[in-house]
């Protein structure tokens, strides 16, 4: 099998390398939590992209039901074209209204697929126990038809989460599990060069710099991540009295890019001394 | 193979599921386990379920393949104690060389991590000879650096191309700050405030949702499908009572506070006072607890179903707590003891909780907190103890 080692936008360390290659031997799920910013949904984009494999993504929305992943009978349109009787659609079978949803997409797909199941922790417990299941199985009924869809292959299943809320035991128990820790300065440096490949060195090292003691501001609300991070050079870039990073010692534009409330905003606007005296 | 590294994590209290282990061992036969950083990677992507438990799998880890030993309670205590006796050392040189039967000189040349260690090791060897208690061991026990860990390399995360060893990874300990123990600090508030936000009520799915169930049953094509909304459930009153009095609780009492404020609007009614110690027949609104005192007598006309939350270290002399007129304060003159007052608030509050930022593992030294504790259930003001305080408050 195609081993995992990283593409050409997503950098990559080792350990997190290892664990999805191990993942995807025990054809088992894997769990990644980490803070927003840390890779996770692009990790599953990476190696869709280096394994050459179909990315089949699941957005997970609070109200969602199970169901909505796995099938859909579109009864309206049925309905619809028993009506009118203009369609080219069998009206009598049920099988023609029945649409796959995203896991039922990644279980019928004849090549081997990466299933990303994003942000599950915004759905409730049951839709995830319930999900776990039909992965376990790697099938799922269709109760219009009666039918049985049985997956053609195993997709390598990558599901994220922001940890609102904690995942349940049985979930865990059927997953592989890792946190993606935040980048240091030096990962951050690869990151930036990745995306920004002629970036210059000075702005480079001042704006990670100044991108870290930012985020050790205490009490910030929601501290400014590698996203934001990215548009804030972007914006560095596109100003020719920044573009070269030097200014950057002495004055820091366009901190509404990194702090997007209020509050944070304010905390980040004073004067650094005025800051460091309660940091520990 | 590797059972003892199995048994050894779950001694320390990485929650390891039979199940997980065969499902490694599968990995392991696969061939997927080639050297000890495989090993590493592997047992703990299948084997740890939460980052919270990445620093003790860490531990467990060199404490297997590298021979490190592994800090249980007895060292923490032990550090706890070396501190209390540099504490006593830098106040009274003198006293504590001649309690320890050393030279004062040599002790004064030492460094003062030379100094610790070389109380640590004293203690050690008192410990194995005297069984316990020994003397000069009793008194102190006021270090405000008990918590012992000092961790030289911090926190590393992160990390491109490692060229270390596992061994050295783990014993880097990358993950400490994710630890579920340790107290509450402001690093890990918004953690603490998820963890509070399980405290609003939720009805019973039993109310019928007009609209939605017209707009599904159209949908449907005209086959009925009924929705059923929550009730509506008041959201709860909270009577938080924080302990800010003396230095102990100092580094608690904002995040405390903070840490509840941020959570206003999901409470119907938050109400924030203060205490020393603990409580007698009064708590003040105000943290200098002079100017508005709230009486024990009118709160009792409070909603019973609010929820009491108190924040203490519960460490105080016991006359405090079982003496009538126990104040420290001379104008607080009650005629009950105190802890006829908590018990009584116990009884009025069906739904009350003590937060303790005392590691848990340390209660059992303190005789005021053990009295205490069997008036209210007691929770580590840690995550996982404000996580265990929240599902109780929200028993039924």
């Amino acid at each position: 099998m195609a081993a995992f080692a990283g593409s050409t936008r997503y950098i990559l360390d080792q350990e997190l390398a290892k664990i999805v290659n191990i993942s995807m031997a025990l054809e088992m799920p894997l769990l990644l939590k980490g803070e927003p910013g840390t890779g996770k949904t692009m990790l599953a984009h990476a190696i869709a992209e280096s394994l050459g494999m179909k990315l089949i993504v699941l957005n997970v929305k609070s109200s969602m039901k199970l169901v909505e992943a796995l099938y859909q009978y579109d009864t309206l349109t049925r309905l619809n074209d028993s009506r009118f009787g203009d369609s080219v659609r069998d009206v009598s079978s049920i099988r023609e209204y029945i649409r796959m949803g995203k896991i039922g997409q990644a279980f019928v797909a004849e090549k081997r697929s990466v299933l990303l199941i994003d942000e599950i922790d915004k759905a409730d417990s049951e839709f995830q126990d319930d999900m776990l299941d039909v992965l376990d199985q790697m099938q799922f009924d269709i109760m219009e038809t009666d039918e049985i869809v049985q997956a053609v292959t195993r997709p390598v299943i990558i599901i994220t989460s922001n940890a609102k809320k904690d995942l349940s035991d049985p979930f865990l128990g059927r997953c592989n599990f890792h946190h993606i820790a935040f980048p240091e300065p030096d990962m951050m440096r690869r990151i930036l060069a990745a995306h920004f490949p002629d970036i210059a060195q000075t702005l480079a090292v001042n704006a990670i710099r100044c991108f870290y003691e930012f985020r050790s501001i205490e009490g910030v609300e929601k501290k400014p991540a590698t996203r934001e991070l990215i548009n804030w050079v972007r914006a560095l870039r596109a100003d020719p009295d920044f573009s070269s990073g030097e200014l950057l010692e002495r004055e820091i534009p366009y901190l509404g890019v990194l702090f997007k409330k209020s509050s944070d905003y304010r905390l980040a606007a004073q004067p650094p001394q005025k800051r460091s005296l309660f940091r520990n | 193979m590797f059972i003892s590294f199995f048994y050894k994590l779950r001694e320390a209290g990485v929650p390891v599921s039979p199940t997980s282990f065969l499902t490694f061992h599968r990995a392991v036969h696969k061939g997927l386990v080639q050297s000890i950083d495989d090993f590493y990677v592997a047992a703990r992507t299948v084997l740890v379920k939460s980052e919270r438990y990445f620093d003790l799998y860490d531990r467990v880890f060199n404490h297997i393949f590298a021979g490190a030993s592994l800090p249980g309670e007895a060292d923490e205590e032990f550090d706890f104690w070396a501190h209390s006796l540099l504490d006593e050392w830098l106040k009274n040189p003198g006293q504590t060389a001649a309690a320890l039967g050393v030279d004062r000189d040599r002790l004064d040349d030492m460094r003062l991590d030379e100094l610790l260690a070389y109380f640590r090791d004293r203690l050690r060897e008192q410990t194995s000879r005297h069984d316990g208690g020994s003397k000069w061991i009793g008194t102190g026990g006021t270090s405000p650096v008990g918590h012992a860990g000092i961790h030289p390399g911090g926190l590393r995360i992160g990390g491109i191309s490692r060229n270390k060893s596992a061994v050295q990874v783990a014993g880097e300990r990358r993950y400490r700050d994710y630890s579920a123990d340790g107290p509450l600090t402001s690093s890990s508030m918004s953690e603490a405030l998820k963890k509070l936000r399980n405290m609003i009520p939720q009805g019973a799915r039993d109310q019928l949702n007009i609209d939605a169930t017209i707009y599904q049953t159209m949908k449907n094509g005209g086959e009925i499908e009924i929705v059923y909304d929550r009730r509506a459930v008041d959201r709860l009153k909270v009577i938080l009572a924080i302990d800010n009095g003396g230095w102990s609780m100092e580094p608690h009492v904002e995040v405390v506070r903070v840490l509840f404020s941020y959570a206003h609007a999901q409470f119907r009614e938050l109400k924030t006072c203060y205490f020393h110690n603990t409580i007698y027949d009064l708590l003040w609104e105000d943290p200098s607890r002079c100017k508005k005192p709230w009486h024990l007598n009118e709160i009792v006309k409070v909603d019973p179903d609010t929820r009491l939350i108190i924040v203490g270290d519960a460490s105080m002399a016991p006359y405090e707590l079982m003496v009538p007129d126990g104040s420290i304060y001379a104008y607080q003159r009650s005629g009950l003891p105190s802890i006829e007052r908590l018990k009584h608030l116990a009884k009025l509050f069906r739904h009350g909780v003590w937060l303790n930022p005392v590691p848990r593992y340390r209660w059992g030294h303190t005789r005021t907190i053990q009295m205490i504790r069997a008036i209210f259930p007691m929770f580590e003001l840690s995550l996982q103890g404000l996580e265990e305080a929240v599902s109780y408050l929200m028993k039924k």
